[in-house]
């Protein structure tokens, strides 16, 4: 009886999970857009500063040094979920929600320096398409937090129960995913404008 | 209940991946990130070959992710994830290298040097894209050429880089001022001509050296000269 039970439950996760996967692929494909209009306009600057000019290198390294961090801190996470150990799910979790919050603080700090230099999305369509691609980057990793500051507020309430491991796991996948389309950002906007 | 653990299975263990295989996944994207950046950071390849480099680094780091975070194709059976994820990247692969190859190519075609130059010399900007235009930032002497009865006054113009050139139409035809020979019409600072009603005055910026001929496209006989040096 208990097996066939856990069976219905794994395969509703299966289910929950693929379309979450779904959900992730279609996202994906809006950041390769994002990504085609940046390679088409990131050299129209219309006499303005160019990516080589503006962009630091080193903030770009802390930034995805802190947020592959965090990738595997939620990594390491999720196998603390599995196992039901509520204490380390929270310490590493906690851990991610805080590199997290590093790294868009570090965004933070870029872009207002660009818009108090007068670089705008508005200034023209290198910056245009910078802050769209970044921006929408920076808030999917907004949103991720508010979700996962949630799901660690229910945790500590009403402890590990099997929805919030499945909440948690999807939640990981999204935050891979972040690190992953990041890791193009760094490479193609940010090392790119050094090439 | 609520402390209840999920029970791990064979399955779960194989499909979710153990703390090695996230430590893996770490040290592997570290090293490729810290690679992809020593690259950039100490020029040790250029131009094409750099870029290339560095984005194959991105795209491996992304499988290393992807098999050691994600732990895509360990799930159960039949694979409906990955053949969806493939089915994106198939899509990625048509829109992002479709786009940039036509946006590259209508760019070509849209924006010929011309083009730009003539932009560039209404805008006063000195570089697109980061080549210079030869634009003129300011504007030095004006020269005046008077069409009077089917004949250009002063015939030939001295000038130099960054004046300006007045074309004064004061017959009643209207006039259209080529620059070239009739047969080889030529665009002068990226303008085509210049059309010259009846006392309306038009002014070009001379931001090209060299000695150039004009003629009046309907009226052949009416031409003249421009000489612009340094």
């Amino acid at each position: 009886m208990v097996k066939h039970h856990e069976s219905h439950e794994e395969a509703a996760n299966d289910r929950v999970m693929f379309g979450f996967w779904v959900y992730l692929m279609s996202d994906l494909l809006m950041f390769s857009i994002l990504f085609a209009v940046y390679a088409v306009l990131s050299k129209n600057t219309l006499d303005g500063p160019t990516g080589r000019e503006i962009f630091s290198r080193p903030l770009a390294l802390a930034e995805t040094l802190i947020l592959l961090t965090s990738s595997f801190t939620s990594g390491v996470g999720m196998i603390a979920a599995r196992k039901g150990n509520k204490q380390q799910v929270l310490g590493w979790f906690s851990a991610t929600f805080l590199l997290g919050a590093a790294f868009l603080v570090l965004e933070m700090k870029e872009f207002t320096e660009f818009i108090s230099e007068g670089h705008t999305i508005s200034t023209n369509a290198f910056f245009s398409s910078f802050f769209a691609l970044v921006g929408t980057h920076g808030l999917h990793i907004i949103s991720a937090l508010l979700w996962l500051g949630l799901i660690l507020i229910f945790i500590m309430k009403r402890g590990l129960t099997t929805s919030m491991v499945r909440k948690l796991s999807l939640l990981s996948l999204f935050w891979h995913f972040l690190d992953i389309v990041w890791i193009f950002i760094f490479t193609f906007v940010y090392l790119r404008a050094f090439v | 209940m609520s402390q209840h653990a999920p029970r791990t299975h064979n399955r779960k263990d194989d499909e979710h991946g153990t703390l090695a295989s996230y430590v893996a996944g770490f040290i592997l994207s570290l090293l490729l990130t810290a690679g992809a950046y020593l690259l950039v950071e100490n020029k040790a390849l250029s131009g094409t070959v750099l870029l290339s480099a560095i984005l194959g680094l991105a795209v491996l780091q992304m499988c290393v992710q992807i098999l050691f975070f994600l732990h895509l194709g360990r799930g159960p059976k039949p694979l409906y994830n990955v053949v969806f994820f493939f089915g994106t990247v198939g899509i990625i692969l048509m829109v992002v290298i479709g786009s940039v190859f036509i946006m590259n190519n209508l760019h070509y075609n849209m924006s010929p040097s011309e083009t730009v130059r003539m932009l560039a010399q209404e805008e006063s900007l000195s570089q697109v894209n980061g080549n210079k235009t030869g634009a003129c930032q300011e504007t030095h002497e004006n020269h005046r050429v008077t069409i009077n009865r089917g004949r250009a006054t002063p015939y030939q113009v001295k000038a130099k880089l960054c004046d300006t050139l007045t074309f004064i139409n004061e017959d009643t035809d209207l006039r259209d001022i080529a620059f070239g020979p009739h047969d080889d019409h030529k665009n002068y600072g990226g303008e085509a001509g210049v059309s010259l009603r009846t006392a309306y005055p038009k002014t070009i910026t001379l931001n090209e050296t060299g000695t150039f001929s004009y003629h009046d496209d309907l009226e052949l006989s009416m031409t003249g000269t421009f000489t612009v040096v340094e």
